[in-house]
């Protein structure tokens, strides 16, 4: 026994032998004239998204430019990493965070450069659309640019809707209706879950806001004009609430709050759910995991998310904002790395090959070749959407962290019927109120 | 395997009387904090150093980045008076503790009292129910997210196969999401105590039963006053150790529920976290990890009272 | 005759225990099954045997987790801190054990308190800190946070083994001239190895397995632990699960094959310390 167990510590010991063998930081192989910029994210989707980002950008960048090496870390929580690190004054040269709500504080406390003077040397004034631009802005100066431009759709499984003869709801009402009817064919009306992602509760909040009380109201809201216990979002609460009660979403709250995203979209796929609320993220998934020969053969479609008149509304989000960092070095080299991956030609084939959804930038005319049709479209008519106003908000983009956190955590007790609707929007209201104060709020684009 | 129990004694005095020269002083009082002042400091620098830091920052409302705002003890008033979430965590702190110092408790002294006789396998059966507590938490949690999921779960196969009951949402259910969480740590947790258990009965004097089964014990006489009483001192360490651990569950919680649903299964440092995290609230943060210390110290100090008390422990 | 009764009796014992066994078993051979499964496969079929073996999802995962990196940095981080806790824990826990140091029980006091610390309380107070001291992004500051996190644990155990040594042997050494370090070396380590042996695979454990901290600390991928890579599957909202699991088996086969080759040390080392305060 004695001589057999030594046999392994002996492997260890050689093991770190090599380890220590090896350099433990590995110098870059770039020439010593380039400066390096450290460049810090989420993975985008799966690992195969970090790769991808990083085959489609970063290194091609680097091997563009002869002056500047960027040293990009997929990390898994990259945000909390680099808050910690921003508050010790730390972090790396480019700062990702969240959205733009995350941004307030982080320019408040001086710890992002100001792109004013950026924005019109390195042309960002011309790339970005306008509203886009101005959502980076606290107290008038810009410190963030958006990333991700996302909005969320009403995919369906349009084999078992052509099947059944159902047609795709355009109102609030009809959606009700269907979903009804479908719960009466034993089939899950909606694909959601939360077990993975607990802040997903927070979609269904913000697109019931948006779609039943209307991103008018939701705009005065916003801006401090009405309180959030208006009447109108009390009944987009319980509808949402109904929904909820009725077992549509995942098949019974129970169910939403266990299953996983692969299986509620595997049972969209299947035909075993109808209908998912969800955002462009998924849409590039949907192929090639769960609408798949494996899972049924079935084919989807998407809608916009139906709404109280049956007009499409858009509700736009962003995945991510970039900034710099204060105590960058090389705050012109990060700048030119920023126009680079920000430009219409990378968005492009960040689209095509690794399906992240474009920054809000003005994309060319061939931009969505060769991507998937009806993903395409789904970018074309947001597009078109956020220039004539048909348009709502996000939650995770235009409200406050706290009041954030606020609305995907405790509507769950509003589902559990330990608060009623008027008290889950009385609390939102009196966090809202203060961030508001405070400024934290970051500008909405006028209607 | 020398089981040496029967060595255990306390630590005799090595200061010996008579005068004490300068070397003598040197070699009886420095010489000794010299051994222990490596590991001493490096504690100190680590763990204590910044938890002073976070004393301060109890007292102040600060996001976590920028300037920290004093305000004295008002989010120690706060938390206490006007935090029903931190209620309810503290609440849940209570009952995860009443679970792990039963539960596992009478799982491992069972199986160990069922081991104890088996010779054949023994050692297989030992190092199998030990293999839980050696994998990480992420990955225990989320083999039992899977396991445990209603509609794909070993519950849902089971209905399939006629035997419904188990295709439950047991992290879904506000009544029954944190014992679920519990019963995955305790999953995890008990092989250890078991082997702790038994190892401990094997340094029990045979003597002992033999004297008992001459009384005309059964096997539960036995268990009661030979068994226990052998292992008390393992025991009783071992419950003050998990009810210190009570308090600063984290892992299974977080990975398995995030505190939901609907706050049901939120726990002290669950809060502490969003706290932090999610909501910027680091000072406020900071004051619910001291009180969370004070909790475990009141534990602690409970424990010091009995061995004042005479308990061996 | 006899010894058939006897095993007879115990079959009850056995029927207990192998469906014990199962329990704590089998939860890791579903998450093996998972582990060669496609993940078409995979969302059609979560829990029975795989239909496909693909194995190549050993290799995506390895390359994609970078685990040729963070494997060899966990290794290291494995390795430093379990020797240096062994030797730092060890000679407080013989001045504890032995040479009586005025104030030892308030020390004992002190480590026990310094546990009930949550590391969430202190973690950014501490990376400001270490960010001071240039010691954050490198694996000797991570070994030095471990070496802390986990001295309490090692101190006390430590101690619970040396208490048990019979102190003739230490005063033949001291009458032979022996000091206290030769009485350490020579005399007290040779008894208490295999106590060295269970404190240092529990620390080492926690050390392989310990994400938090070192992803409050590391940024630079070259020093990512191998924990990490097991997180790198992690998408914005969800995860890849079948690379995940792939991830998973070869995160925990080391950790399963040594504690196979060693656990009967290792369980007899816990047994002998009694874990005894």
């Amino acid at each position: 026994m004695r001589k057999v167990s030594f046999i392994p510590v002996l492997l260890l010991l050689s093991l770190v032998f090599s380890a220590c063998a090896a350099p433990v930081a590995a110098p870059t192989d770039e020439g010593p004239e380039k400066v390096t910029i450290s460049f810090w994210y989420n993975p985008p989707s799966g690992g195969e998204g970090a790769d991808c980002y990083e085959e489609n950008i970063v290194i091609p960048f680097n091997e563009q430019s002869e002056t500047i090496f960027v040293d990009a870390v997929a990390q898994p929580e990259a945000w909390n990493a680099t808050r910690t690190a921003m508050a010790a004054g730390e972090g790396p040269d480019i700062v990702r965070t969240p959205g733009p709500s995350f941004v307030f504080e982080l320019a408040q406390a001086g710890q992002l450069l100001p792109l004013d003077e950026l924005v019109s040397s390195e042309g960002w004034d011309d790339l970005f659309v306008d509203w886009a631009l101005s959502l980076g802005e606290v107290d008038g100066t810009v410190y963030s640019l958006a990333d991700e431009l996302e909005t969320l759709v009403l995919y369906y499984n349009k084999t078992l809707f052509d099947e059944m003869g159902w047609s795709p709801p355009s109102t609030v009402a009809e959606m009700h209706e269907l979903a009804a009817v479908i719960a009466n064919n034993d089939i899950v009306p909606f694909a959601h879950a939360n077990s993975e992602w607990r802040p997903a509760n927070e979609w269904h909040v913000g697109e019931y806001l948006n779609h039943v009380a209307g991103p008018d109201r939701v705009y005065e809201a916003l801006t401090g004009k009405i309180p959030w216990t208006h009447d109108d979002f009390v009944t987009s609460i319980e509808l949402l609430n109904e929904a909820q009660q009725n077992g549509w979403f995942g098949g019974g709250l129970e169910l939403y709050y266990t299953s996983t995203f692969d299986e509620v979209r595997g049972l969209l796929g299947s035909g075993a759910a109808a209908m998912n609320i969800e955002g462009t993220w998924t849409a590039a998934d949907l192929d090639t995991l769960y609408f798949t020969e494996e899972n049924g053969g079935n084919e989807w479609a998407w809608v916009p998310v139906p709404s109280q008149t049956g007009a499409p509304i858009y509700d736009i989000g962003m995945g991510n904002t970039s900034s710099i960092n204060r105590n960058s070095e090389h705050p012109e080299a990060v700048a030119e790395f920023l126009s680079y991956s920000f430009s219409p030609e990378s968005q492009a084939l960040l689209l095509k090959n690794c399906g992240k959804a474009p920054a809000p930038v003005r994309l060319t005319e061939d931009a969505m070749e060769g991507v998937d049709p009806r993903i395409a479209s789904i970018f074309i008519d947001l597009a078109a959407a956020s220039d004539n106003g048909g348009y709502g908000y996000t939650t995770w983009t235009f409200w406050p962290p706290k009041s954030d956190v606020y609305i995907y955590e405790e509507i769950e007790r509003v589902w559990s019927g330990d608060i009623t609707t008027e008290e889950f929007l009385q609390g939102l209201d009196e966090i809202f109120q203060e961030e508001l104060a405070a400024g934290a709020i970051p500008p909405i684009p006028d209607r | 395997m020398a089981v040496q129990q029967e060595l255990l004694q306390p630590a005799p005095d090595l200061a010996r009387s008579g005068t004490m020269s300068r070397k003598r002083f040197f070699r009886s009082k420095i010489v000794p904090w010299l051994f222990i002042l490596p590991i001493f400091s490096l504690h100190f620098i680590v763990v204590i150093v910044p938890s002073a830091q976070a004393l301060y920052y109890s007292l102040t409302d600060w996001s976590g980045i920028g300037a920290a705002e004093f305000v004295g003890l008002e989010n120690f008033r706060q938390l206490l008076l006007e935090d029903t979430t931190y209620r309810s965590a503290l609440t849940n702190n209570a009952k995860w503790l009443l679970f792990f110092v039963t539960v596992p408790f009478a799982m491992a002294l069972i199986a160990a009292q069922i081991l104890a006789p088996v010779s054949r396998g023994a050692m297989i059966f030992r190092t199998a129910l030990f293999i839980p507590y050696v994998l990480p938490s992420v990955i225990n949690s989320n083999i039992w997210k899977n396991l445990l999921s209603p509609r794909m779960g070993i519950g849902a196969q089971l209905a399939e196969r006629g035997i419904p009951g188990l295709d439950i949402a047991f992290l879904g259910r506000p009544d029954t999401a944190l014992i679920t969480i519990a019963f995955v740590d305790n999953w995890h947790f008990w092989g250890f105590l078991m082997v702790l258990f038994l190892t401990a009965m094997q340094g029990i004097s045979k003597d002992l039963y033999d004297a008992a089964k001459i009384d005309g014990a059964n096997r539960i006489n036995e268990f009661l006053n030979v068994t226990i009483p052998g292992i008390l001192p393992t025991l009783v360490f071992m419950m003050m150790l998990v009810a210190i651990w009570s308090f600063l569950v984290f892992d299974y919680v977080w990975i398995l529920t995030q505190g939901g649903p609907a706050n049901s299964s939120e726990v002290l440092g669950s809060y502490l976290y969003k706290q932090a995290f999610n909501r910027f609230e680091a000072g406020y943060a900071s004051a619910i990890g001291l009180t969370m210390s004070v909790f475990a110290g009141l534990i602690i100090g409970l424990f010091g009272l009995l061995r004042k008390r005479g308990w061996e422990i | 005759m006899f010894g058939q009764r006897r095993e007879a009796s115990l079959f009850p014992n056995y029927v207990i225990l192998i469906l014990l066994l199962f329990f704590a078993i089998g939860p890791l051979i579903v998450l093996f099954f998972n582990s060669v499964k496609t993940s078409q496969e995979l969302i059609v079929n979560p829990m029975g045997f795989p239909r496909t073996l693909r194995l190549a999802n050993f290799v995506d995962a390895w390359n994609q987790g970078g685990f040729a990196q963070t494997a060899r940095n966990s290794v290291f981080l494995v390795v430093t801190t379990v020797t240096l806790e062994l030797i730092l824990a060890g000679m407080a826990a013989y001045s504890l054990a032995r040479l009586n140091p005025p104030g030892q029980g308030g020390f004992m006091l002190y480590m026990l308190v310094g546990s009930t610390l949550p590391v969430w309380l202190f973690l950014v107070p501490l990376l400001f800190l270490w960010i001071k001291l240039r010691l954050n992004n490198t694996l000797y500051g991570l070994t030095i946070l471990y070496l802390a996190f986990n001295a309490p644990f090692a101190t006390f155990l430590l101690r619970a083994f040396m208490v048990q040594i019979p102190r003739d042997f230490e005063d033949a050494a001291r009458v032979d001239g022996a000091n206290e370090i030769g009485v350490f070396t020579r005399v007290i380590l040779p008894l208490v190895w295999p106590g060295f042996l269970t404190v240092g695979l529990v620390v080492g454990l926690g050390v392989w397995n310990e994400f938090q901290t070192a992803l409050i600390f590391t940024s630079d991928p070259d020093l990512f632990p191998v924990a990490l890579s097991y997180y790198k599957f992690t998408s914005r909202f969800g995860r890849d699960w079948t690379l995940t699991s792939s991830a998973a088996v070869m995160m925990i086969a080391p950790v399963l094959i040594l504690f196979l080759a060693l656990q009967r040390r290792f369980i007899a080392g816990l047994s002998q310390g009694g874990v005894k305060g």
